[in-house]
C-alpha cells in the first residue's frame, strides 16, 4: 500500500511543475506588459512595468519564484497597495462560505436521489427522475442563476414584503449574514449541480448491484437490506467519495458565474476580473493557486483511496 | 442574543417620537469622511452634514450663494478679498480637545484646512480647485511637500490672519469660481487637533462644525449605512425667508429639525426600489429600469396610485455633459485638426441618432444638446441646438463627410477601437452604436474593461473611442469648458486631449470674468470653437426623478449641495 | 457488424430517433444561415418597438400608446430634416417602409394622428381609463396609415421577425436566437471535431506505444485537467487578450481546444490499452506489419464509435461553455449568441419580460436535449455494459 502511495505523491510532481509552466506559458504568449499597457506606451513605460513585475528576469528565475509560494508578494496591478497573498486570503473566505454548504448539499441530495432511482431501477420513478436529470442539465446554468435570482430574491421580497434573501452583496457584519447573503446561492448552486452527481451517483450504485459478489451475497439468503448496506453501498461509498473529492477544488472555480452575479467576493469573481483587467499579478497567482489546491486533494484522494479500497490496500 | 438585540432596537425605535430621516444613497457610500481626501458626490453627501464651508448655496433661492461660516459674503477689494467669520461656532465636543470640549472656531482653523489640500500626504483629490488662485500657494506647496516636513505654519504670501475672526485672501487674478470653491466640501474647516491626533483614522473619526455628527465610528458601517445625530451643541440657525410671497411656512423656525438620519447604502436600483415601495425611506430617485412604474412615460406625471399615497414628486435636472463617443485627439487616426480628421470624427458624429439611445436606455428623459454645457447654463445654445453642432442622424452628410475623409462608404478605414466600461448596458449600448455606424460603413471594435481600468485608459492616451461622463462641479460653464483647456490634457481632466491656442488664451479670459453678456457670447464662442474641432459626439444630460414621501416636510432636493438635510422636517408619527 | 447491430438498437429507441430528426433540423438550420437564409443585419435590424412581447400578445394600453409614440418620433423627426424624401426613405422597421404617398399627404396623416394623439396625451393613466381604450385604437390605425401596407410574403415575414416579440432595442428576437444556430453549432463542430481527432491521435498512440509516449501523454493531460477548466479557459482567452484575433471566436476555439482534447483522449487510451491485446491486432503484429499503419488501419477504425460519443458530449460542452464565458465578459462579443442574449436579458427579467431569456434558452435547450438523448442513446447502443 504504501509503494502505491509513494508512487502516487511522485506522479503528482511532475504534473505540479507541469501545471506552474502552462501557467506561466499561457500567460507570457501574448506579452501580459504590452496587453496592460496598450499600443501607444512608451518604451519607458514598458521597461518599468516589466521590471514592477518581474519579468525582466531570466525565466528558470521567475519559474522558480512561481514554485517556491506562487509569487504571491507581488503587488496586484490594480488594487492599488495590495499584494496577491491578501487579495487571495480575504477572497477565499466568501467562496468557502458558499462552497462547502453546497457541496455537502449536492452531495446528500444527489446521493438520494441516486438511491432511490437505482432501488426502483427501470420503474417510472427511475425513469422520470432521470429524465428530470436530462432536462435540467440541457438548460444553461445561467440560465438557473439570472432566474433563481429573480424569483429567489427580489420576487420573494416582494410576495413577503421584506428582505429575506439579499439580491446581491456580502456583508459579514450583519446578523445572520449567512442566511441573507450565501443561503439562496447555496441553493442555486446545488440546483444545478444535482443533475449531474446524480447521474453519476446512480450508474455507480447500479453498476455495484449488478456485481457478482452482490449476487452471491443475494443467492446465500442475506436480507435485502444487508445486502444494499453492506455490498452495494459500502462499495459505491469508494466512488463516491472520490468524486467529491475531485471536484472539491472545481467547486469553488465552478461557482464563478454565481460569485459574480451575486456580488460575492469571492476567488472566482476577484479571478474574473483580475482577468478582464488584465491584472496579471492576479491571474498567475490564483491560477496557480487552484492548481496546487488541485495537486493536494488529488492525493489525498489517492491516499483515501489506498486505505479505503481493499484492492489497494492489500497489495 | 443577537437576534434579540436588533428586536429590542427596533422596539425602542418604535416608542421614542424621535425624528428620524430615512434617506438612500444609491452607491457604496463614502470612502472616507475626510474633506480633502472625498471626490464624490456620496462623500460631499455625507461630509456636508458634519462639516460646514465658508460659504454655502441658498436653499430657497439656488444657486445663488450665502454666507454660512461667515458673518457675511466676503468684500472684494480688487484681488483682496476680506471676510468675517459668525462668531460662536463650535466643533463638536471630542476627544481630542482639552477637556474634550469642543472649541470655538477661528480664522487659523481655515487657513490650516486650505493648507491641508496641498500637503500630498493627505492624498488630496482637489487641489486643482486652489491651482493658481492664491498668492504664494502654489509655490508654498511646493516647497513644503518637497521639504521632509509639511510646515503647516509656514506663511502663504496671499492668505493673511487680521484677528481671531477676521482675515483676508489676496488671489494671483480674479478667479471667478473662487467663491464657488469655498462652497464645496472639500474646503471645509476642521480642527487642527482632530486631524493630527487621529491621523489615517480621521477619514472614519469627523470631527466639525455641522448640524449632525457622527457620534460613534461603529455608526458608519463601510458600504452600507450610516447613522447621524443632531449635534446638540449647533448654533442658534434657522429656517431661511425669502421674504415677500415666497415666505415659506417653516421660515424663521431653528433647524435642524431632525433628531438622527440614517443614510443606506444601496448597491443595486432594485433594493432601494423595493425599501422605497415598502414606505422604509423617506424619499428615492427613481432607477430608470422603474421610470414607467412610477410617472407616465410621455408626460413625465405621477401615476395616480402614488398621488393617492400623498407621494411628490421633484424632477432634477443634473447638470450633465454625457458625450456618446469621444475621440483622442492625440491618437494617430481619428485624431488632429486637418480637414480630413476633422471630416472624419463629424462623419461619425452625423451618423449617430443621441434621441434613439435616449429613446432606448433612457426612457426619453434625457436631455439631448449641442456641446458641452449642460442646459441652465450660460453658454447653452438656445434649444440645445448650434449652428456648428453635428447632430445626427443626417446620413447623407455622414457618407459625404466620410468620403471627404478619404473613406468613401468606410472602405480602408480599419475597425475603430471602442473603450467602455464592462455592462450589459454598455454592450448593448455599444450594439446601437455599432448599428448606427455600420450604416456608414464604420465598423467599432469594443474594448470592455472596469470603470477604474477605463479612466486609467483614458488618462494614459490609450483609448480611441470613448465614452462616459462628466457632472459639473459648480453650475457655471466654466467647469466644462475647462474639459478643453490644453494644459488640462490627460491625466487631467481634458480627456479629449483637445488643444487650440486660442481656446486657451479665452479660456484664460473667461476663469477671471463674472456672469456677463459678454462672458455668455464668450462661453457660446469657445463651445463652437470645440464643436468646429468635434473631439466628441454628443451630448446629454439627465434628469434625476426624486419621490418623497409626505412625511418629509420641505424637502426640495438639488444635487450640486446636499447640506439641505438640516432644512428637512419630518412627521415623526406617519410612516 | 458492431454497428449494424448498434444502429437495430438505437432505432428501436423511438426518443433516440427523434433527437436524431432533431439534431439534422438544427444542422439545416445553420447551413441555411450558412447559406444567406438569415444573414446578421437581419439580427441587428430594429423591426419594431422595444420589449413588443411575442405571439402578438396583448399589451397594456400605456404601453400601446408608447409604442405609437415611438412611430409617430419617427416621422416626425424625419420631416423636421433637410431633405425629407431622403429622410423618409431610411425609415424602416423590419418590412414596413414609410406609405408611398406624397410627402405633403404625409405630413396631413401624421397630423391627424397627432390630433389624436392630443386628444388621448391628457390622460394621467391609459391603463386605467378604459374609456379611452376606442381612442386608442383609432390612433393606432391613424399611425398605421403612415407605413405602407404590407401583402403576402411581406406581411408573414413581419410576423415571423415579430413571433417571439422585440429586445430592448426593438430586434427580432427570433431572428437573433436562430442565428445565434449559426455560432452555436459553428462553435460546437469545430471544437468537436478538432478536440476529438487529437484526443483520439494523442490517447491512442499512448496507448499502443506505451513507454515514454504514454508518460508523456498522460503528464499532459493530468496537468491540463488539473486547472479547472473554466479557470484555464479563462487564462486562455486572457492569453489572447490584446491581440489582433481578440475580438473574433478565434480565442475560443483555441481555449475550447486546448481543454476538450483530454476526455476523448483519456478514453480512448483506455479502449485502445484494450484492443492491443485482441486476436487480430497480435495477429496483425506478429504478420510484421509496421506498427503506425495497424494503429490507422486496425485500430482507430475501432474506437470510432467512442469518438462519436466523444463528439456529442464536446459539442454540448462547448455550446454551454460559451453562454457561461459570454456571460462572464470573455466569450462572444460581436455577433449574436445564446450566451449574449441571456446576459442581456438580465435586466428585462427585472422588469418581468421573459420573452429573450425564453427564446434563447428555449432554443438552446431543444438542441442541447436532443443532444443529450442522442448521446445516451448512443452510449446504450455501442456500449453494451454502459447503464443509462
Amino acid at each position: 500500500m504504501w509503494q502505491y502511495v509513494v508512487r502516487k505523491l511522485l506522479w503528482n510532481i511532475p504534473v505540479y511543475l507541469g501545471i506552474l509552466l502552462v501557467v506561466m506559458v499561457a500567460l507570457r504568449v501574448n506579452d501580459p506588459v504590452w496587453a496592460r499597457l496598450g499600443k501607444n506606451a512608451t518604451q519607458e513605460q514598458y521597461e518599468q512595468t516589466k521590471e514592477d513585475l518581474g519579468l525582466h528576469e531570466s525565466f528558470l528565475r521567475q519559474y522558480g519564484r512561481l514554485l517556491n509560494g506562487f509569487d504571491l508578494d507581488r503587488y496586484s496591478w490594480d488594487k492599488h497597495g495590495r499584494t496577491v497573498r491578501q487579495e487571495l486570503s480575504q477572497a477565499v473566505w466568501p467562496s468557502l462560505a458558499i462552497a462547502g454548504p453546497a457541496l455537502v448539499l449536492t452531495t446528500l441530495v444527489a446521493l438520494l436521489t441516486a438511491l432511490l432511482a437505482a432501488f426502483r431501477r427501470g420503474r417510472p420513478l427511475d425513469r422520470w427522475l432521470m429524465a428530470g436529470a436530462v432536462v435540467g442539465m440541457s438548460i444553461s446554468y445561467v440560465v438557473y442563476v439570472i432566474l433563481g435570482q429573480y424569483f429567489g430574491a427580489y420576487k420573494l421580497n416582494e410576495w413577503v414584503g421584506r428582505e429575506i434573501f439579499a439580491i446581491q452583496g456580502y456583508d459579514r457584519s450583519q446578523p445572520l449574514w449567512w442566511v441573507q447573503y450565501c443561503l439562496l446561492p447555496v441553493l442555486i448552486n446545488a440546483a444545478l449541480a444535482v443533475g449531474y452527481d446524480a447521474r453519476f451517483y446512480r450508474a455507480v450504485i447500479v453498476e455495484e448491484s449488478t456485481r457478482d459478489h452482490v449476487r452471491t451475497a443475494r443467492a446465500k439468503g442475506l436480507s435485502e437490506r444487508r445486502v444494499w448496506l453492506k455490498h452495494v453501498l459500502r462499495n459505491a461509498m469508494i466512488s463516491v467519495i472520490t468524486h467529491v473529492m475531485i471536484t472539491l477544488p472545481f467547486l469553488v472555480a465552478g461557482q464563478i458565474v454565481i460569485e459574480v452575479y451575486f456580488g460575492i467576493p469571492g476567488m472566482g469573481s476577484t479571478l474574473i476580473t483580475a482577468i478582464l483587467g488584465k491584472d496579471f499579478p492576479i491571474v498567475q497567482g490564483f491560477t496557480a493557486v487552484f492548481a496546487a489546491l488541485f495537486i493536494v486533494t488529488n492525493i489525498a484522494t489517492d491516499v483515501l483511496y489506498a486505505v479505503v479500497d481493499p484492492r489497494v490496500r492489500l497489495q | 442574543m443577537r437576534l434579540l438585540a436588533v428586536l429590542l432596537a427596533f422596539a425602542s425605535l418604535a416608542t421614542a417620537q424621535e425624528k428620524v430621516l430615512r434617506i438612500p444613497i444609491r452607491a457604496d457610500g463614502p470612502k472616507t469622511l475626510d474633506p480633502v481626501r472625498g471626490s464624490t458626490q456620496y462623500e460631499a453627501e455625507v461630509c456636508e452634514q458634519v462639516y460646514e464651508t465658508l460659504v454655502q448655496y441658498s436653499y430657497l433661492e439656488y444657486p445663488k450663494l450665502e454666507p454660512l461660516l461667515l458673518e457675511e459674503m466676503p468684500k472684494v477689494d480688487g484681488l483682496v478679498y476680506r471676510f468675517k467669520l459668525k462668531k460662536g461656532v463650535r466643533f463638536r465636543d471630542d476627544p481630542c480637545f482639552p477637556d474634550g470640549k469642543g472649541r470655538e472656531l477661528v480664522a487659523k482653523d481655515v487657513f490650516y484646512s486650505w493648507k491641508r489640500m496641498a500637503d500630498k500626504r493627505n492624498q488630496p483629490k482637489a487641489w486643482w480647485l486652489f491651482e493658481q488662485t492664491i498668492k504664494g500657494f502654489d509655490a508654498y506647496r511646493e516647497a513644503q511637500n518637497k521639504a521632509g516636513k509639511f510646515d503647516y505654519d509656514a506663511p502663504v504670501e496671499g492668505m493673511r490672519i487680521l484677528s481671531d475672526h477676521e482675515f483676508e485672501v489676496e488671489l494671483t487674478e480674479p478667479v471667478y469660481r473662487f467663491l464657488y470653491v469655498l462652497a464645496m466640501f472639500q474646503t471645509a474647516v476642521v480642527p487642527r487637533e482632530a486631524a493630527e491626533r487621529y491621523g489615517d483614522a480621521f477619514s472614519g473619526h469627523p470631527v466639525g462644525t455641522g448640524p449632525f455628527l457622527l457620534s460613534r465610528d461603529e455608526d458608519w458601517q463601510r458600504t452600507k449605512s450610516i447613522v447621524l445625530h443632531r449635534n446638540p451643541g449647533y448654533r442658534e440657525a434657522f429656517f431661511p425667508d425669502a421674504g415677500g410671497e415666497a415666505r415659506h411656512e417653516a421660515a424663521g423656525k431653528r433647524i435642524p429639525f431632525a433628531d438622527r438620519i440614517e443614510i443606506t447604502f444601496f448597491q443595486e436600483d432594485q433594493p432601494m426600489w423595493l425599501e422605497w415601495k415598502a414606505k422604509n425611506l423617506d424619499y428615492v430617485t427613481v432607477p430608470s429600469e422603474n421610470f414607467t412604474e412610477a410617472y407616465t412615460k410621455r408626460k413625465r406625471t405621477l401615476r395616480p396610485e402614488w398621488e393617492e399615497q400623498g407621494v411628490t414628486s421633484a424632477p432634477i435636472p443634473l447638470l450633465d455633459f454625457i458625450w456618446q463617443c469621444g475621440f483622442n485627439m492625440e491618437d494617430p487616426l481619428v485624431g488632429g485638426y486637418t480637414e480630413e480628421k476633422r471630416a472624419l470624427r463629424k462623419a461619425i458624429s452625423y451618423a449617430v441618432d443621441l434621441e434613439e439611445t435616449n429613446d432606448r436606455f433612457y426612457n426619453s428623459i434625457n436631455v439631448v444638446y449641442d456641446g458641452m454645457i449642460p442646459p441652465g447654463l450660460d453658454g447653452h445654445p438656445p434649444e440645445g441646438r448650434s449652428p456648428k453642432g453635428a447632430r445626427g442622424p443626417d446620413l447623407d452628410k455622414a457618407r459625404a463627410l466620410l468620403a471627404k475623409a478619404g473613406y468613401p462608404d468606410g472602405k480602408g478605414l480599419p475597425p475603430l477601437e471602442y473603450w467602455s466600461a464592462t455592462g450589459t448596458i454598455q454592450q448593448e449600448m455599444l450594439e446601437l452604436l455599432q448599428r448606427q455606424l455600420g450604416k456608414i460603413g464604420v465598423q467599432l471594435k469594443p474594448r470592455f474593461v472596469d470603470f477604474s481600468q477605463l479612466t486609467e485608459a483614458v488618462h494614459e492616451k490609450r483609448a480611441q473611442l470613448f465614452g462616459f461622463a462628466w457632472g459639473s462641479d459648480y453650475p457655471d460653464g466654466e467647469n466644462n469648458l475647462a474639459l478643453f483647456y490644453g494644459p488640462n490634457e490627460s491625466p487631467g481632466s481634458n480627456s479629449f486631449n483637445y488643444k487650440n491656442a486660442e481656446y486657451d488664451e479665452l479660456y484664460q479670459r473667461i476663469r477671471t470674468m463674472g456672469p456677463s453678456p459678454e462672458r455668455t457670447e464668450l462661453y457660446a464662442r469657445m463651445r463652437d470653437m470645440v464643436l468646429e474641432d468635434c473631439p466628441f459626439v454628443g451630448a446629454m444630460a439627465r434628469t434625476r426623478f426624486y419621490l418623497i414621501r409626505p412625511r418629509l416636510r420641505n424637502c426640495r432636493p438639488c444635487e450640486t449641495f446636499w447640506n439641505w438635510l438640516k432644512y428637512l422636517d419630518v412627521d415623526p408619527g406617519a410612516k | 457488424m458492431l454497428f449494424s447491430r448498434a444502429v437495430r438498437k438505437f432505432r428501436k429507441s423511438r426518443l433516440a430517433v427523434i433527437s436524431a430528426i432533431g439534431i439534422l433540423a438544427y444542422l439545416a438550420i445553420g447551413i441555411g444561415i450558412f447559406l444567406g437564409l438569415v444573414t446578421r443585419e437581419d439580427a441587428f435590424e430594429c423591426v419594431g418597438p422595444n420589449h413588443v412581447p411575442g405571439f402578438g400578445a396583448a399589451q397594456k394600453p400605456e404601453k400601446r400608446f408608447d409604442d405609437v409614440d415611438f412611430e409617430l418620433g419617427l416621422f416626425e423627426r424625419a420631416l423636421k430634416r433637410g431633405d425629407k424624401e431622403e429622410a423618409l426613405a431610411e425609415i424602416r422597421l423590419g418590412r414596413r417602409r414609410v406609405a408611398d404617398v406624397p410627402v405633403e399627404e404625409l405630413e396631413k396623416r401624421l397630423d391627424a394622428a397627432f390630433e389624436i394623439f392630443d386628444e388621448l396625451d391628457v390622460s394621467r393613466d391609459l391603463n386605467r381609463e378604459p374609456q379611452l381604450w376606442p381612442k386608442l385604437g383609432e390612433l393606432e390605425a391613424a399611425a398605421a396609415r403612415l407605413w405602407q401596407p404590407l401583402e403576402g410574403r411581406d406581411a408573414f415575414s413581419q410576423r415571423v421577425k415579430l413571433a417571439f416579440g422585440t429586445d430592448r432595442q426593438g430586434r427580432s428576437i427570433l431572428l437573433r436566437s436562430v442565428y445565434a444556430v449559426k455560432i452555436a453549432l459553428q462553435i460546437g463542430i469545430i471544437v468537436g471535431v478538432a478536440s476529438v481527432i487529437v484526443g483520439t491521435l494523442l490517447g491512442a498512440a499512448a496507448a499502443y506505444y506505451g513507454g515514454w509516449v504514454d508518460h508523456l501523454v498522460q503528464w499532459l493531460y493530468s496537468t491540463l485537467s488539473s486547472v479547472p477548466y473554466l479557470v484555464l479557459l479563462s487564462v486562455l482567452v486572457f492569453m489572447f487578450q490584446g491581440s489582433a484575433v481578440e475580438q473574433s471566436l478565434v480565442p475560443l476555439y483555441a481555449a475550447f481546444g486546448l481543454t476538450f482534447w483530454i476526455g476523448p483522449c483519456r478514453v480512448v487510451r483506455g479502449e485502445v490499452l484494450r484492443i492491443k491485446q485482441l486476436d487480430y491486432v497480435q495477429a496483425a503484429t506478429a504478420l510484421g506489419q509496421r506498427r503506425s499503419l495497424i494503429l490507422l488501419k486496425h485500430v482507430i477504425p475501432n474506437v470510432s464509435h467512442v469518438m462519436l460519443v466523444q463528439f456529442s458530449l464536446l459539442f454540448i460542452s462547448a455550446i454551454k461553455a460559451e453562454v457561461v464565458l459570454t456571460f462572464l465578459g470573455l466569450g462572444v462579443k460581436d455577433e449574436p449568441s445564446w450566451g449574449i442574449m441571456i446576459s442581456q436579458a438580465k435586466q428585462e427579467v427585472v422588469n418581468g419580460f421573459f420573452w429573450q431569456i425564453g427564446a434563447a434558452t428555449a432554443v438552446m435547450f431543444l438542441l442541447v436535449l436532443a443532444f443529450n438523448i442522442f448521446t445516451d442513446a448512443l452510449q446504450d447502443a455501442l456500449d453494451p455494459k454502459h447503464i443509462a
